[in-house]
């Protein structure tokens, strides 16, 4: 069987053949990662289209704030929606992104996407908005009301479910249906709904058209909820930590930028959201800019999810400690 | 013959569980989590207490009420332009024109004319499937072989008497067909004009999209499967009535 032999033969070659050009591949990859050259990378950043809320972002890359950290941040893709940037993350198309609390603790509940937060974009900047002619000053004016939240377990559901819990409400004293916040202020101007429940510049949205006022906004529910923080794949983390520093400090930039020149930053808001200034000044007025994580509130709202079902967690604290890295924070523990 | 049908499902569902399983597909369900997914949905609901039965019957209804009101307006309207040729030059440009404006274009003045719920998805869904109602329909009553015509009228039959005993049986089998392409047409919208937002909270579109949001993505394909096997049933029950009415062929 001398054929075979021949073949055999020719395998071996082959495979050797194969193993040698991946060491050498393997070489050129890998040992100029060695000497720190691997770190000149694209990172590849997600972020919700006109989300008031990720405005540092918008100021980092106007600014110039990530090119002063020596990093150069593409835009990865611009999302409608916190789902859906995080199945991009499941996909591999994301390094970074500025997305909500809410859909990264699900993603990565689910193991459908494995990122870290490493920074907090803001807290607050949600609000319950009733219709004209719904009377009263607190909770108790949603008794028997139509209550729109934009889904199942998110931030706006569990602030709504907080809210009337503090007003000895049961949360089935209110018809809760969902309807997705564009949606909201149009619903609520044409009386479908009574109230609804969403974030900014939703809320302000609906009270510059005077179709609503806001009733109680999240900061007497919950203050200093986590809203919108700055993720990270997991992998790229591990790979790229550098990278993830210096992205992370133009980021802490911005966010102090924001703070300390509110008047522009409000100009910068509009061209980035679109939204008339009147809608963003109030908007921006109700939510904190902030970048550092609050864990106890992170973890307080995968205790919620954990109970209503919606994901599935053994330890809500473990998990919460594996999910908040807090590292790469300049002057926040380096643990 | 029977038997054959099965092995092209059969086939799907075991490259999809092998390429699932192997990871290829990335973070694809599998079959079997799909199927635990459905029982899920049958057994607690998603969202939880949302149970299936519900969020189908939710869809169904807004299917049938759209697809209904499009099958009252639009066989007749059909009908006559397939009869009176100066009727049809009347017509064909403005349906020609509207025709092809996809349904949910006119999402957002649906919410602004019947609000958000039921009656927008039905309207969406009228719009979807009136079209080719419209359409097979006077396809139907113009291939009717002008020889019968003919004939009905040297026995005396009047304008009336054509139209309901000749062109209608005639145009009958056209019509059916229109009637599957509206009622698949129908299942499409009824799912897109769901994923904006439903009042009641139930609804297969809105189902599925709840679950992708929740990062359920086996509760979203389940999802998917229940809406291709009632998509499947309807379009038997349609064939059936066909061959119901259709027996004097």
């Amino acid at each position: 069987m001398a054929w075979s032999i021949e073949v055999k033969r020719n395998k071996g070659t082959a495979s050797a053949a194969a193993l040698a050009s991946l060491l050498v591949i393997a070489a050129v990859v890998l040992l100029p990662g060695c000497g720190g050259k691997k770190e000149e990378r694209v990172v590849r950043m997600g972020y919700l289209r006109n989300d008031l809320h990720q405005l540092a972002y918008y100021v980092a890359t106007e600014k110039g704030f990530f090119t002063d950290e020596g990093v150069d941040v593409r835009e990865g893709g611009a999302f409608n929606a916190g789902p859906e940037e995080m199945s991009a993350f499941s996909a591999g198309a994301l390094d970074m992104g500025y997305v909500g609390t809410a859909p990264a603790v699900t993603f990565a509940a689910q193991r459908m996407a494995d990122i870290k937060i490493v920074a907090q974009a803001n807290q607050e900047g949600s609000a319950i908005v009733v219709r004209p002619g719904i009377e009263g000053e607190d909770v108790a004016a949603l008794n028997g009301r139509t209550v729109a939240v934009p889904g199942f377990s998110t931030v706006q559901d569990f602030l709504l479910r907080t809210a009337l819990k503090k007003a000895r409400m049961k949360p089935t004293d209110v018809n809760e249906t969902t309807l997705k916040p564009p949606e909201m202020v149009q619903a609520l101007s044409a009386g479908q709904i009574d109230a609804f429940v969403a974030w900014e510049p939703y809320v302000s949205q609906a009270v510059s058209q005077k179709s609503g006022r806001v009733l109680v906004s999240s900061h007497r529910i919950w203050p200093h909820h986590p809203c919108c923080a700055l993720v990270a794949d997991s992998k790229f983390e591990k790979e790229y930590p550098d990278l993830v520093k210096r992205v992370v400090a133009a980021h802490v930039k911005a966010t102090k930028y924001i703070n300390d020149n509110m008047l522009e930053a409000i100009d910068m808001a509009h061209l980035f959201t679109g939204q008339p200034r009147d809608v963003v000044k109030p908007a921006m007025s109700n939510l904190e800019y902030t970048y550092v994580p609050d864990v106890a509130g992170v973890r307080r709202y995968v205790v919620f999810m954990k109970e209503v079902g919606a994901i599935k967690v053994k330890d809500p604290a473990g998990f919460t400690r594996e999910l908040v890295d807090t590292r790469f924070l300049p002057g926040v523990n380096k643990s | 013959m029977r038997k054959w049908k099965i092995i092209s499902p059969l086939v799907a569902l075991g490259l999809w569980q092998l390429l699932a399983g192997t990871g290829v597909l990335g973070k694809t369900p599998s079959p079997v989590s799909v199927a635990k997914g459905l029982y899920e949905l049958v057994a607690t609901g998603f969202p939880p207490g949302k149970y299936l039965e519900w969020h189908l019957l939710a869809s169904l209804a807004r299917v049938f009420a759209g697809f209904g009101c499009a099958l009252l307006l639009a066989v007749p309207l059909g009908l006559l332009m397939g009869f009176s040729p100066a009727f049809d030059a009347m017509m064909d440009p403005l349906v020609e024109v509207v025709r092809p404006v996809p349904p949910l274009a006119w999402l957002p003045l649906a919410v602004v004319w019947f609000g958000i719920g039921t009656f927008s998805a039905g309207f969406l869904i009228f719009l979807g499937s009136f079209f080719p109602i419209v359409l097979n329909t006077v396809l139907g009553v113009k291939s009717v072989e002008p020889y019968l015509v003919e004939a009905a009228r040297t026995l005396g039959a009047g304008r009336r008497t054509i139209l309901a005993r000749v062109l209608t049986p005639g145009a009958l089998p056209s019509i059916i067909t229109g009637l599957r392409i509206g009622m698949g047409i129908a299942w499409m919208t009824l799912i897109a004009a769901e994923m904006t937002g439903v009042k009641s909270g139930y609804g297969i579109g809105y189902m599925i999209l709840a679950a992708r949001d929740g990062a359920r993505y086996d509760l979203a394909v389940a999802g998917m499967v229940v809406i291709g096997l009632v998509g499947f049933l309807v379009d038997r029950l349609i064939k059936s009535g066909e061959k119901r009415l259709l027996r004097w062929r």
